[in-house]
């Protein structure tokens, strides 16, 4: 299993903002204008973006890329409105500029020639596995890609026929039972698991992805989780955004800007991570 | 007809600085971590991250948030040690070309003394900065900086034993900054870097929880700046060392504050993660500033606010 190789470099310029398209009462999908991005991403790769050129809020937002279109120059990301940053950016009109960095972070690391790849996406992590399965949807880099997306309600199953379009089996699951199946998504990956797979690709809540994680070793089967953290620098020079791992059995904290976001799952400490979480 | 050039350099702690824009401890990594969105090399100089005398994994997470203008941090000093900082981090420090400031960290006076010693057999150090500031670890840190007896004897235990120029990096969280900068001078410190971060905290109203796993983080960001420039402008009237004066800094015109104030340089923090060539950029206006104004050197504008005030010193 070969890490994709990482973007040779990082870009920090301003691009423009060409299509806001709301897709779920509180999501919207961008579409930026950026060649270098367009073609140097890889799926699981993110992009810091500064809401406003000024210093309140303070802080760029990262955003995993959900797409890029290399013909046309452009790539997508899919936010969701949580502060006053991303309202900035779900009120931004085309042909506003943005000053970016990226892609950055290392991305999946694509399955063997052998076995099937599962995608468990929850909420809004479905951004870097709709990316990931239409890698593998693509001739040149086919696996048999199965899905798995589970949301709290419809509302929050946005962008689901991006990610089954892409997917050869697709199952979605909604925690109020809303629309699809009712459940946690990892109520469903059990049987999945069990038909065997080359690899099981995650991204969403932490409490998710440490029980995704805890099916796919007693299943032996390899994970790597897409994580999340509040960000500062996005290059790894902050220290901010550290997640508890145990690669080689030290214990210790690791960036998912830059070590990150995609880890291995067998390194993340996901005991100390579940301590971490308030459920709910 | 060319502009005439405009001196940027300045004298610090017996180190000339091409220009006074350095880069804060802890908001650069160990300069290489920006790549080639950053033009190191123009940089006045780059303090290191901390380093202590054994690796330190820091603290749990979240370690930082967002506030109004501004963010808390909770790192809590997380590097590799000594050892492996001048093993696998020095090495390319050296080829960036400007000053490395390197920032120390200890528990205790010992472990300052220590770090000292290991880092002046260590080639291509301009100076040390003592972290005398740290809001976010249990032992250690800001305890020295907000108490004027141990600021004084941690720096003087240090200049016992090194040559290097000694930068004591001092703590806003205390009444009475001017006795802490006069226990540093008194202690041997050869310049002082103006201000660590503020003591602060938020609130996850809807967890109902602190924001950061810390509970407390230090506040850094324009939201300080003032609070800082206040700081430069009363120690300066008291100590007479040349002072690196930080806190929210995002261009020229913040910087000029701390000079005219009577900072000797600056460094830019918090804004590197937001604009990582943000000092590049503030360099190049500095010298429009001084241009336009009619400044030959910048170096003549270290207090100008004070000759024009027409206010007392503390004293």
């Amino acid at each position: 299993m070969a890490l994709l190789d990482e973007a040779p470099s990082m870009y920090a310029q301003t691009i423009q903002l060409i299509q806001r398209e709301q897709v779920g009462p509180d999501y919207h999908l961008l579409k930026f204008d950026c060649p270098q991005v367009a073609a140097a991403a890889q799926p699981g790769q993110f992009v810091h973006i500064r809401v406003a050129a000024k210093w309140d809020p303070l802080l760029r937002r990262p955003f995993s890329v959900l797409r890029t279109n290399e013909a046309e120059g452009s790539f997508q990301v899919l936010m969701r409105t949580v502060g006053r940053g991303t309202q900035m950016l779900a009120e931004a009109q085309p042909s506003t500029e943005f000053d970016i960095m990226g892609p950055l972070g290392n991305g999946f690391a694509l399955p063997g020639p052998e076995g099937e790849a599962i995608l468990v996406a929850g909420g809004i992590g479905v951004a870097p596995l709709i990316f990931l399965a239409t890698v593998l949807h693509e001739p040149e880099s086919y696996r048999y890609a199965r899905g798995l997306f589970g949301a709290r309600s419809a509302d929050d199953l946005c962008c689901w026929l991006e990610f089954s379009g892409v997917c050869d089996e697709f199952t979605a699951v909604t925690q109020d039972g809303s629309a699809a199946e009712q459940g946690l998504v990892t109520d469903f990956l059990a049987p999945q698991l069990e038909r065997g797979a080359g690899c099981v690709y995650a991204c969403g809540p932490a409490l998710m992805l440490a029980e995704v994680a805890r099916q796919c070793q007693g299943a032996e089967i390899p994970c790597y989780a897409s994580m999340e953290q509040r960000m500062g620098c996005g290059v790894g020079a902050c220290l901010g955004c550290v997640i508890p791992t145990r690669a080689s059995g030290a214990q210790r904290y690791q960036r998912v800007c830059k070590d990150g976001p995609v880890f291995d799952a067998q390194i993340v400490d996901w005991e100390a991570i579940r301590c971490g979480c308030t459920p709910g | 007809m060319a502009a005439p050039q405009v001196d940027l350099s300045v004298q610090l702690a017996g180190l000339t600085l091409a220009n006074p824009v350095l880069v804060a401890s802890g908001t650069f990594g160990y300069g290489t971590e920006y790549g080639e969105l950053v033009d190191v090399g123009r940089l006045g100089g780059l303090c290191t991250k901390a380093v202590t005398l054994h690796p330190r994994a820091g603290n749990p997470p979240p370690r930082i948030c967002e506030t109004s203008a501004g963010m808390l941090n909770a790192i809590g000093l997380q590097n590799p040690g000594v050892e492996v900082f001048i093993s696998e981090k020095m090495p390319a420090l050296r080829e960036l070309g400007v000053p490395i400031i390197v920032n120390i960290a200890g528990e205790s006076v010992a472990d300052y003394v220590a770090l000292a010693q290991r880092l002046s057999d260590c080639a291509d150090i301009a100076a040390l900065e003592l972290n005398l500031s740290c809001p976010n670890v249990k032992r250690g840190g800001m305890q020295f900086g907000i108490d004027d007896e141990l600021t004084e004897r941690v720096v003087a235990a240090v200049r016992e034993v090194t040559r290097l120029p000694l930068i004591a990096k001092l703590s806003p969280n205390v009444t009475d900054i001017v006795g802490i900068a006069e226990a540093a001078r008194d202690g041997g410190a050869d310049a002082l870097s103006l201000i660590n971060t503020l003591l602060a905290m938020s609130i996850d109203i809807d967890r109902r929880q602190p924001m950061l796993a810390n509970v407390t983080g230090g506040l850094s960001g324009p939201a300080i700046r003032p609070v800082a420039v206040r700081m430069v402008w009363e120690v300066t009237q008291a100590v007479d060392l040349p002072i690196i004066g930080m806190g929210g800094i995002t261009s020229a015109a913040d910087a000029l504050q701390f000079i005219m104030a009577g900072a000797t340089a600056v460094a830019v923090g918090t804004a590197n993660f937001v604009e990582p060539d943000v000092a590049g950029r503030i360099i190049n206006d500095l010298e429009d500033f001084c241009q336009q104004a009619g400044v030959a050197r910048v170096a003549d504008l270290i207090g100008a606010a004070h000759s024009s005030s027409g206010t007392e010193g503390l004293q």
